[in-house]
């Protein structure tokens, strides 16, 4: 097992190194002058323009420029946000942590009961059941994530008034401990609801085949024939098996919900690395733009190896090797 | 010759006019059409005949273990112990796989071991309960030993793609004779395996059998594992039984053409290779 | 699901002109569709995109108002005038609705093509050369699968600013990762199949084999993904649409969701409907797909998947 981490690990380097590379391609590629990309909106005066193009290099030839690029980031200078004033690498580590609360909030209670549904779905023997969860998927998976979130604030926070609609606090807060905690879990609510509703739904559809295939395996019948109930059988030999592919396919997706994390946080104005990004957008801050890009490359790279090495270590016939 | 122990009494096993038909597709395939078993306490039992003769699928659906399949059709009686299995509850059925119940072994014993969990704690999954952990612990090492595994402690820590096929096949019969059943039904015990493992189950069979006096069904198209093992003998061809008799009257005088084809085949291969021409 | 090469088929290639071949693609084609709409989901799907595209390509006739054009009061609910209401600026969202079944499935059809015509290149390269090329092809998709689409799409709009191409392109670049894989696949075990060999044995020209033989079993599963890749760029440029970010020069149901964003209060049927929209073309898309592939593989026994006790 030690060595397929190693093993994983190097593979994974190179791939950040070519994202990093990728990146650093559209970024010669952005049309216009690449100082003015590189402020923004605003107008470059002269003496600033020189400046510029000393720091950063940019009238050395390429072969430079790239290195210069990777040596930057490696002392952690991603860029600076000429629009909001401040290094991209301090931009990004304070918004990642919330983007991290709100997937990490809805996932955690997304999956489990996206597996909870996707077991009942498969294995109960009421064909109107079955029915109706056919149509249910059908609908769900059709639903966009994003409109979703619009239809809970609508019905929620709107009509009635149980839950704010947007933020990740009030504006001022004199709450502390217990009740503070309290106020930030209903702004937390919605948003991740939403995502929890989300992926609830991929995770039942992914269970319910899961399940389905694992019925069909032969060790589902010796455990009959032990005179196993039911129950047990559910529990001891149908769910960590067939848990197992659900658990690290909503890990990839968990990456991937660090990027989709965009449009949630537009419905709920919940200030993460996703608004960074869009109203980074906006303003044309190109710094932040690659900043934030970089960083949910990363965290999905990471994020697959973690999956990955679990995995391995979950499943004994992967971790005793071929 | 009949089957040691066959008093007069109801027999353990009594199947009655059988029916077992599936849908595939568009067609219905009549796979069991009408079949009558009968196997006394402690008598060694062959069913035998070639793949798709419904020999599977009868022991399947009278031990209520058939596949996630259409079935169109389950009708028939199914007595044991003078009970009918058909009307049981699910509890009651579980019973019945319990102790003084029936039990079954299949051909493939690496898909019917769960992979991600180790062979000791599978083999004790099916023992009673109301049992301790040291008791527990001892009669399933106990078991594997029963089953011919000289060292269960190595074993019961394994998990199932660890092991040989023939070993493999061994953790299977130990399961089913962890709740000391009164029929233990083998699906092909031996099929799967190379010649050499062959003759080891073989034997740890033949000792089951003498040792525990369970009951025993043998589904096989090995006929020359018949002969060793069994009192008598079903000749099944196309979802009916087309002949019965004690084994050696079977093999010295059939009387049905079709039995007289397969023993001629499995004579003429010889005992190994005989498998081949008749699957 | 093709019977394979006989001599009188072989003639009838060779043979027959254009206007032959126009006519058996079509009576193909018709039996195709009837097969489909045979099918439990496949009925429903056909309708239902079958309506759409109508609406799509009628829009300027159905639609009631000038979508652009301010008509009424704004945000005004529903009524008998405004079915679905007014937006912010007093536009009715019927018809902008309407205009907008435009841009989404052109969006969604465009980008499942291009995305089939990448994924196909790769997918067949990979299939034919084998070895080092379909390691590194093969890498190169698992590579584009596990981007964040949005991530790409919005670096690049950032960047590029946005256009209906480069919609397409963007949105391409995430999904073709799974045509090529399933191109891959298909192609691979294709040309081990028996009737391949023997059309290669009766000498038969490889433009035939490929397209007589090969294609028409292949092209089940391929036309699925295509369905379903249909879909998912719709979502993703409802979106895209949603941040902003899409082509501001046409209409489309996720730029309507975006202008929906700062009047959920006040107008929720902004919000509604054109979300509702989007999920009527999803829904049709993936019930074509299933009833596809109900055709595809017609399953032997659906086994009700309860456990039996």
């Amino acid at each position: 097992m030690f060595r397929f981490a190693i093993n994983r690990i190097a593979q994974a380097i190179p791939l950040m190194i070519l994202v990093v590379l990728l990146v650093f391609t559209m970024l010669q590629f952005t049309p216009g002058d690449p100082v003015q990309a590189m402020v923004g909106q605003y107008p470059v005066p002269h003496e600033f323009r020189a400046a510029i193009e000393k720091r950063y290099h940019l009238n050395d030839p390429l072969p430079s420029r790239l290195i210069q690029y990777f040596g930057n980031l490696l002392h952690g200078d991603v860029g600076y946000s000429f629009q909001l004033q401040r290094p991209v690498l301090d931009l990004v580590l304070e918004r990642a942590p919330r983007t991290l609360l709100l997937a990490g909030a809805g996932f955690l209670i997304g999956v489990p009961l996206g597996i909870a549904i996707g077991v009942v779905s498969a294995t109960t023997s009421r064909r109107s059941v079955d029915r109706l969860w056919t149509t249910a998927t059908l609908i769900a998976y059709a639903i966009p994530g994003f409109w979703l979130g619009q239809l809970l604030v609508i019905i929620f926070a709107m009509h009635l008034g149980w839950l704010p609609t947007q933020g990740m606090g009030p504006l001022i807060s004199r709450t502390t401990g217990f009740a503070w905690l309290l106020e930030r879990a209903r702004y937390l609510a919605l948003p991740a609801a939403t995502y929890a509703i989300y992926e609830a739904t991929r995770a039942a559809k992914l269970m319910r085949a899961s399940v389905v295939e694992t019925l069909g395996q032969g060790y589902i019948i010796t455990a009959k024939a032990k005179g196993l109930s039911r129950r047990a059988i559910i529990w001891r030999h149908v769910l960590r098996n067939s848990s197992l592919p659900v658990v690290t396919v909503m890990g990839y997706a968990f990456g991937v919900a660090m990027g989709g994390a965009v449009l949630i946080e537009t419905v709920f104005s919940w200030p993460g690395i996703g608004l960074l990004l869009i109203d980074a957008i906006r303003a044309r801050d190109n710094q932040t733009i690659v900043g934030v890009v970089l960083f949910i490359s990363f965290a999905v790279i990471v994020m697959n190896l973690i999956v990955d090495l679990l995995y391995c270590a979950l499943d004994p016939r992967i971790r005793m090797g071929k | 010759m009949t089957g040691r122990g066959a008093a007069k009494a109801a027999p353990l096993l009594d199947v009655r006019g059988l029916k077992v038909h599936f849908s595939v597709g568009n067609t219905v395939v009549r796979a069991v059409d009408g079949v009558d078993i009968r196997v006394e306490r402690g008598e060694c039992v062959g069913i035998v005949g070639e793949s798709g003769s419904g020999k599977s699928t009868l022991m399947r659906a009278v031990t209520g273990l058939l596949p996630n399949v259409a079935v169109t059709e389950l009708s028939g009686e199914i007595l044991f112990k003078g009970s009918d299995l058909r009307t049981l509850s699910g509890r009651d059925m579980r019973r019945m796989r319990g102790e003084d119940g029936f039990s079954m072994v299949f051909q493939d014993p690496l898909g019917y071991l769960n992979p991600t969990m180790r062979i000791g704690r599978q083999v004790a999954e099916a023992l009673p309960p109301n049992l301790s952990r040291a008791e527990a612990k001892r009669r399933m090492y106990e078991l594997l030993r029963e089953a011919g595994l000289p060292d269960p402690e190595f074993v019961a820590k394994r998990y199932p793609h660890e092991l040989s096929g023939g070993m493999r096949q061994r953790v299977a019969i130990a399961i089913a004779l962890s709740a000391s059943p009164a029929l233990l039904v083998a699906d092909e015990p031996t099929t799967a395996l190379d010649a050499t493992v062959q003759l080891q189950v073989l034997d740890t069979l033949k000792k089951l059998y003498r040792e525990r006096r369970m009951a025993l069904i043998i589904i096989t198209h090995d006929l020359g594992l018949v002969a060793e093992l069994c009192d008598r003998v079903y000749v099944m061809c196309r979802g009916r039984v087309v002949e019965t008799a004690d084994t050696v009257t079977l093999f010295d005088a059939p009387t049905n053409a079709y039995t007289a084809r397969l023993i001629a085949l499995s004579r003429r291969d010889g005992r190994a290779a005989g498998t081949e021409a008749l699957a | 699901m093709t019977s394979p090469p006989t001599p009188d088929s072989v003639a009838e290639g060779g043979h027959r002109p254009l206007g032959g071949i126009a006519r058996a693609l079509s009576a193909k084609a018709y039996r195709f569709l009837r097969a489909l709409a045979g099918t439990r989901y496949g009925l429903p799907g056909l309708i239902i995109i079958s309506a759409l595209a109508l609406i799509a390509l009628a829009a300027p006739w159905l639609a009631p108002y000038n979508p652009l054009r301010q008509v009424d009061t704004s945000a005004a609910p529903s009524s008998w005038q405004h079915p679905m209401g007014t937006d912010n600026i007093g536009r009715d969202l019927l018809s902008l609705v309407i205009y907008g079944t435009r841009a989404s499935l052109a969006i969604g059809f465009c980008t499942a093509l291009a995305a089939l015509f990448v994924g196909g290149l790769v997918g067949i390269t990979a299939g034919y050369w084998r070895g080092a090329t379909e390691a590194v092809l093969m890498r190169l998709a698992e590579l584009f699968q596990t981007l964040p689409v949005i991530i790409v799409a919005l670096f690049a709009i950032g960047l590029f600013g946005a256009s209906f191409w480069l919609l397409v392109g963007t949105v391409a670049l995430a999904i073709w990762p799974l045509e090529a894989r399933l191109i891959f696949g298909q192609f691979v075990s294709l040309r081990e199949r028996e009737f391949v060999a023997a059309a290669i044995v009766a000498d038969l020209p490889y433009r035939h084999i490929i397209l007589r033989e090969i294609l028409p079993n292949a092209l089940p599963p391929i036309i699925v993904q295509v369905a379903l890749d249909a879909s998912l760029a719709i979502l993703i440029e409802s979106g895209l649409g949603f941040l902003g970010l899409s082509d501001p020069n046409m209409i489309s149901w996720g730029q309507l969701l975006f202008t929906a964003q700062d009047f959920l209060s006040t107008a929720w049927w902004m919000s509604v409907f054109p979300g509702l929209a989007i999920c009527i073309a999803v829904i049709g898309l993936n019930l074509l797909a299933d009833g596809l592939n109900e055709l595809a593989n017609p399953r032997a026994a659906q086994a009700s998947p309860g456990l039996v006790l």
